[in-house]
């Protein structure tokens, strides 16, 4: 079974060193691919020099185009599994490792790491101290989606997932540029594919710096509210390869 | 737009010969302009379906100006210059939405565009690394797949 990680990253120099050894010490066979998203310092350079895949697009595209460029690449090399993180070290390799497992043991298509599901529970002291928009951001999004699909989800703009084909496939026609993750989540629920949540245990971050301002983040709420009403009335496709 | 700035000011239903002509004109000026940009490739034929339908319409109403007030009438106007400007505005409304449909589209071409590059590369690298270690990490049933993707 061959398994892919992919890291998008832009503008990470800083810690993308950091991140591909501790997915290389965490999981030793996966594959490694880098997808820089137009970054301006020395994220492909350094990636490279770490020995593994990158992936450079040429201009900046969003977070979406990235993780997209990422699933169409395990889509068509063949992959049997695959899997995100954030390149900023926020997120444990080792938990990524747990993600891997749900999917390998096929338990779930698309599996979403959660800082909020009660970590302390399995993984012991949670790391995380999100910030007051971040807070708000993320109990409104979590109203909605839950809303929208019927299912509990805590950590909706989650940047550490696990997927199988099904996923790959799906993910890699329809993905939004804009709105990567939380219509991402609609989208497999509504397609019928099983999305499940898995307590992890995150990290502040090493480098780089959040690019949520408060007007953003306001802004960023706007839309991700909008952008779930609207996939609400996208057509429901029959499950392509079940 | 002076016809329209006549007819306003002469606040009168009626249309004078004076402006039909003058719009009559400046709808044929019009097509002609357009004319004139798919021929020197600045405008692509299926681009420039709206913009004829736009000078026809203007062309349509300088030769019967008694269709405008029929409009006016069935949009419940009184006065026929209200309605034409609503019908203007409406038509640039719906003009904009156009560019819009027409600009996602093609952004989200451009993605796909730079996203097959990128693999592109990184297929490439794949390639070099694996000649210079012979640690090959992928496998070459990857122009299959690609067939079926699309």
């Amino acid at each position: 079974m061959r398994t892919l990680v992919f890291i998008p990253a832009w503008n990470e120099q800083a810690s993308i060193s950091g991140v591909i050894a501790d997915v290389r010490k965490a999981l030793p066979d996966a594959d490694i691919l880098v997808v820089d998203d137009g970054s301006t310092d020395a994220t492909t350079a350094t990636a490279r020099e770490s020995g593994v895949l990158v992936a450079t697009l040429p201009f900046n595209q969003g977070l979406g185009a990235a993780l997209q460029t990422g699933y169409l690449f395990a889509l068509r090399e063949g992959y049997d599994y695959c899997a995100h993180l954030d390149a900023d070290g926020q997120h444990p390799a080792t938990e990524v490792a747990r993600l891997l497992e749900v999917i390998a043991a096929d338990r779930a298509d698309l599996v979403i790491g959660s800082r909020y599901s009660d970590p302390s529970a399995v993984t012991g002291r949670d790391d995380y101290k999100p910030t007051f928009s971040r807070r708000i951001g993320t109990s409104v999004f979590r109203f909605f989606l839950t809303l929208a699909t019927r299912q509990r989800f805590t950590d909706t703009t989650s940047g550490m997932r696990a997927a199988n084909r099904r996923v790959m496939s799906l993910f890699s026609e329809n993905y939004s540029p804009d709105f990567a993750e939380i219509e991402s989540l609609q989208l497999a629920v509504r397609q019928g594919l099983r999305v499940e949540e898995v307590p992890v245990r995150m990290l502040e971050r090493t480098g780089g710096s959040s690019f949520l301002t408060p007007v953003r983040s306001a802004f960023f709420i706007f839309k991700g509210i909008v952008v779930l009403l609207v996939g609400q009335f996208r057509p429901r496709h029959a499950e392509a390869d079940r | 737009m002076s016809s329209l700035v006549l007819a306003a000011s002469a606040n009168q239903v009626h249309l004078t010969a004076r402006t039909r002509i003058v719009a009559a004109i400046l709808a044929i000026a019009f097509m002609l302009l357009i004319l004139e940009l798919i021929r020197s490739n600045r405008l692509q034929e299926r681009y420039s379906v709206i913009w004829f339908v736009a000078g026809l319409g203007m062309l349509a109403g300088a030769a019967f100006p008694g269709l405008l007030e029929f409009v006016a009438e069935l949009m419940g106007v009184r006065d026929t210059n209200v309605a034409l400007f609503s019908i203007l505005l409406l038509l640039l409304l719906g003009l904009a939405l156009n560019f819009s449909v027409i600009m996602s589209r093609q952004a989200a071409q451009i993605t796909r565009l730079a996203q097959e590059r990128a693999l592109e590369r990184a297929r490439q690298q794949a390639e070099e690394d694996s000649g210079a270690n012979g640690s090959a990490a992928l496998r070459e049933e990857s122009l299959e797949s690609e067939e079926q993707g699309f």
